[in-house]
C-alpha cells in the first residue's frame, strides 16, 4: 500500500485493472486505491508478471504488500 | 550542436544546461513519484512538479558559494543548487548515507558545501534565516548572493514581511524568489489574499520587486542574469516574483484537484520540462540527440543514486543522541549525570565594582574585542539607546554600528537572522528585550535555532546567544512582561539555557555562552540587574557551563535555584539557621546543560530538597528536578523532594496579587519548614 498522501497511514484496495498472473509493463496503471475519500490509480513499478496478494475491498496500512511482480 | 540555430536571447550552452538541469529535476521527481506509488518508498513528498525551470534556470547563474534557503516544496531547489543525488536520496529515505545522516529527511535537508544552507518545513520562516546569510557574506565583504525560495502562500506569514523589511534597510544581498504557483497548500488566490501582486510587498518596503515568467527560462534567465548581479553588486534586496503553476497537489501522489481540467491542461502544455525541450529543437540549438543523451545521464544518476541509497543502512537508533549539541553528553538521559569541571573566576588580577548590566556589557565589550565574528543585534541596543538596560551603552561608538545592530521591532527577523549568520560562523549576541517576547519568535528558537544542528545531521551549527530579560519578582509589569519561560526553552530540544544569579557569573557564563558552539538564551532577572554590586574580573575569562555551584553549604536541605532567587534564598537559610535549620544552596546558573552531579551529591548529604523558582511551579523545572531526585535517591531521602514556583496565573498588575503569585520568604520558608517535619 503506498503513502499516496501526506495524511494517509492506511488504504482500502478498490479494484485491480489487470487480472493476476497478468503480464504488465513498468508504468502501466494497475490498480486503484482509495484513501483521504479520493480514488487514486497506481501504476506499476516494475514489469513482470502479476501475482495479486491484496483483495479488493480490504484495508490495508501504508507498507503492507498488494502483489508482487515477477 | 546544431550549426544553423536561431538567435532567442540566450546561448546555446546556457540553454542547454538549464534544460540538463530540468532533466535531472524531472528524472528525480519521477523516481520519488514511482518509488512512491510502488511501494519501494515510503515518506511524505510535496511535489513541485511544473516548477522545474527556476532552479534550473538559476543554477546557471549561481555558484557553490552563493548561498540558498528553500522549503520542503524544494527538492527541485536542492537538485538545483547541486546537492549530490546520492546522498539526497539516501536522506529522503532516512538512511546513514544521507547528507544529513537520515536525520532531517527531505524537507530538512542541509549541504552547505555547496551552499544548500536550510530547508524549513515551516511556512515563510527560511526568510529571516536567509537574511542572516546575506547579513554575514555583507558584513565579510564577500560578493556572494542569498536565494530564499518560497512559495506564494508563504507571502501571507508575519516571518516573510519581517524579513522583507529587515533587508529593505539593510540593503542586504539576498533575492526573495517568490515561487508563484498560484495556490498556497490547498487554497487559492484571491481566497487568502487581496493583493494582486507580491511584487508590491517589496515596493511598500523601499526595494525592487519584479513579476517574471518563472517558467519560460529564456525570459528568466534574462531577468536573473541582471538581477543576480545588481544583488552581486551590492544594489540591495530583490524580490522576484516567479509565475509558475504547481501541477501536483500539496503533498503526495493524488491529482491536484485545486484547478480545473482546462487550467492543468493548458499548464501541461507549458510545463518547462517538454516546452524547454521543443524550445531548443524547434530553435535549432540542439538535436534530438543530444537531448536525449542529456536525459540519459539524468535518468543514470537518479538510478545509481537510488542503488546507493537502498543500498545504505537505515542510520541506526543507537545514533540518535549525537548531533543534537556538540557535546553528546549534554542531552538529558536518566542515569546519566556527567561530572564537569568548575573553573573559577580569576582572582588577583585587576578587577571593576560592577552591577550585572555593567558585567553584562563589559562580557561584550571583551567578545567583540577578541573576535570579529561577533556582533549584537536587537531593538535598540545600539547608539544612541546602547540598550533598554544599557547592555551596550558606548559599544555602538566603539565598534560600529555594523556590529552593534539596531533591528526593526520584529523579533523573527531578529532571531533569523542570528540563526542564519550563525550557520555561515558568525557569532551573533541577539537580544529579545522581555523573556516574554519569546513568544513572538519561537518558532525561530524551538524549529530552527534548536534543531538545525540535528535536523541537518551535524553539517551545519548554530553558535548564537539570545539574551533576554526576566522581570518578574519586581513588581509593576504585568501579565505580558513578567514571566519567566525556562521551561518553554527547555522543553525544546537543542537549547541551551543560562540563568546566572551575580554579575561576576553573568560575565564569565556569557562568555562561555557567546563562544559556546550551541544556540544559547540567556536569562538575565530584572530583581538583580543593578541590585548586586561585586568586583568583576576584567578581561576575558569563562564560567563552564552545565557546573552548578554550592553557594551555602548545609548539612540538613538542599535549596536548588538560579537566578534572583539565588541571593534571596541565601538571605532565607541565614534566617532558618536561626531556626536550627542548616540549609545547602545550590545556584544552578546554567538550566541546560544541567549539573545533576552537583544537584544529587548534596541531597545525598542532606536527604532533603526544595526547587525554588520563579517561573510557574506547574510544569516547571523544579518538578523535572524534584522526579529525577525522587527517582535517584527515593533511599537516601527523608522527605520527598518538592519545588516551589509561581501559581499557575498571570502575573497580576496589583502588587499584592503579585506577591502573593510568585514565592516570596514565607512561601518558601513555609514549604521547607514543611519537609523539614515530614
Amino acid at each position: 500500500m503506498p503513502k499516496l498522501s501526506m495524511s494517509m497511514t492506511e488504504g482500502e484496495l478498490a479494484e485491480w485493472l489487470v487480472p493476476d498472473g497478468a503480464e504488465v509493463t513498468e508504468g502501466q496503471v494497475i490498480y486503484t486505491v482509495e484513501s483521504d475519500k479520493s480514488t487514486q490509480e497506481v501504476e506499476a513499478p516494475a514489469s513482470g508478471v502479476l501475482k495479486q496478494v491484496g483483495k479488493v475491498g480490504e484495508t490495508y496500512a501504508v507498507g503492507d504488500t498488494l502483489g508482487e511482480i515477477g | 550542436m546544431a550549426t544553423h540555430s536561431l538567435d532567442i536571447g540566450i546561448s546555446a550552452s546556457t540553454l542547454l544546461e538549464i534544460y540538463r538541469q530540468i532533466a535531472r529535476i524531472h528524472e528525480v521527481d519521477d523516481a520519488v513519484r514511482k518509488g512512491l506509488s510502488g511501494g519501494k518508498f515510503v515518506f511524505t513528498y510535496w511535489p513541485l512538479t511544473g516548477q522545474e525551470a527556476i532552479p534550473a534556470t538559476l543554477s546557471t547563474l549561481l555558484t557553490d558559494d552563493d548561498y540558498m534557503v528553500t522549503t520542503y516544496r524544494g527538492l527541485h531547489d536542492l537538485v538545483g543548487k547541486g546537492v549530490p543525488l546520492r546522498g539526497l536520496f539516501a536522506e529522503m529515505l532516512g538512511r546513514q548515507d544521507g547528507v544529513n545522516k537520515g536525520k532531517g529527511g527531505s524537507p530538512h535537508v542541509s549541504h552547505p558545501e555547496v551552499g544548500a544552507m536550510l530547508t524549513t518545513g515551516i511556512v515563510g520562516a527560511g526568510a529571516p534565516i536567509a537574511n542572516g546569510l546575506a547579513l554575514a557574506a555583507q558584513m565579510r565583504g564577500e560578493r556572494r548572493v542569498t536565494v530564499v525560495n518560497f512559495g506564494d502562500g508563504a507571502t501571507s506569514i508575519g516571518a516573510v514581511h519581517e524579513a522583507l523589511n529587515m533587508a529593505g534597510v539593510w540593503k542586504l544581498p539576498i533575492i526573495f524568489m517568490c515561487q508563484n504557483n498560484l495556490i498556497g497548500e490547498y487554497t487559492r488566490i484571491p481566497k487568502y489574499t487581496a493583493s494582486e501582486s507580491f511584487v508590491d510587498r517589496a515596493t511598500a518596503l523601499g526595494f525592487h520587486g519584479e513579476r517574471v515568467n518563472g517558467n519560460d527560462p529564456v525570459e528568466f534567465h534574462r531577468a536573473m542574469s541582471r538581477i543576480v548581479a545588481d544583488v552581486r553588486d551590492g544594489k540591495g534586496p530583490y524580490f522576484v516574483e516567479a509565475m509558475t503553476l504547481r501541477l501536483g497537489n500539496h503533498s503526495g501522489l493524488s491529482d491536484n484537484v485545486y484547478f480545473t481540467s482546462g487550467e492543468l491542461e493548458e499548464g501541461r502544455k507549458k510545463w518547462p520540462v517538454s516546452a524547454t525541450r521543443a524550445l531548443l529543437l524547434e530553435s535549432g540549438l540542439a538535436s534530438e540527440s543530444e537531448l536525449e543523451a542529456i536525459e540519459q545521464a539524468a535518468r543514470d544518476e537518479v538510478a545509481d543514486a537510488i542503488e546507493f541509497a537502498l543500498a545504505s543502512p537505515v542510520t541506526p537508533a543507537s545514533d540518535r543522541y549525537n548531533d543534537l549539541f556538540a557535546d553528546e553528553s549534554v542531552v538529558p538521559r536518566r542515569g546519566s549525570y556527567p561530572v564537569r569541571k568548575d573553573k573559577a573566576a580569576p582572582t588577583g588580577g585587576e578587577t571593576a565594582k560592577m552591577n550585572l548590566v555593567e558585567a553584562v556589557r563589559d562580557a561584550h565589550d571583551v567578545a567583540l574585542g577578541l573576535d570579529k565574528s561577533v556582533y549584537l543585534l536587537g531593538e535598540d541596543i545600539g547608539e544612541p539607546a546602547g540598550g533598554l538596560f544599557k547592555t551596550s551603552l558606548g559599544l555602538g561608538a566603539k565598534y560600529g554600528d555594523d556590529r552593534v545592530r539596531n533591528t526593526p521591532i520584529a523579533e523573527q527577523a531578529i532571531i533569523g537572522c542570528g540563526i542564519g549568520s550563525a550557520l555561515v560562523g558568525m557569532r551573533p549576541v541577539a537580544e529579545i528585550m522581555f523573556n516574554d517576547f519569546v513568544g513572538v519568535c519561537l518558532d525561530q528558537l524551538s524549529n530552527h535555532a534548536g534543531k538545525q544542528r540535528y535536523m541537518s545531521g551535524g553539517a551545519t551549527t548554530v553558535p548564537m546567544t539570545v539574551r533576554t530579560i526576566c522581570a518578574g519578582g519586581v513588581g509593576g509589569l504585568g501579565a505580558q512582561h513578567s514571566q519567566s519561560l525556562e521551561a518553554w526553552l527547555l522543553h525544546s530540544p537543542g537549547i541551551k539555557v543560562v540563568y546566572p544569579s551575580t554579575p561576576i557569573d553573568a560575565k564569565g557564563l556569557l562568555l562561555s555562552a557567546i563562544f559556546d558552539e550551541d544556540p544559547v538564551v540567556f536569562i538575565e532577572g530584572m530583581a538583580i540587574m543593578y541590585s548586586i554590586k561585586e568586583q568583576v574580573p576584567s578581561g576575558d575569562y569563562r564560567i563552564p557551563l552545565g557546573v552548578a555551584k554550592v553557594r551555602r553549604e548545609g548539612t540538613d536541605l538542599t535549596l536548588i535555584t538560579y537566578g534572583a532567587f539565588v541571593s534571596r534564598t541565601l538571605a532565607i537559610a541565614e534566617e532558618l539557621a536561626n531556626e536550627g535549620i542548616s540549609v545547602e544552596v545550590i545556584d544552578l546558573r546554567s538550566l541546560m546543560p544541567i549539573d545533576y552531579h552537583r544537584v544529587l551529591t548534596s541531597v545525598k548529604k542532606t536527604g532533603r530538597a526544595v526547587v525554588v523558582h520563579l517561573a510557574t511551579e506547574f510544569c516547571g523545572l523544579g518538578a523535572e528536578i524534584a522526579a529525577t531526585i525522587n527517582e535517584e535517591l527515593f533511599r537516601d531521602l527523608k522527605a520527598p523532594a518538592t519545588r516551589v514556583g509561581a501559581d499557575y496565573l498571570p502575573i497580576a498588575y496589583s502588587a499584592d496579587i503579585e506577591r502573593a503569585q510568585v514565592p516570596g520568604p514565607d512561601s518558601i520558608k513555609a514549604r521547607i519548614r514543611e519537609i523539614m517535619n515530614f
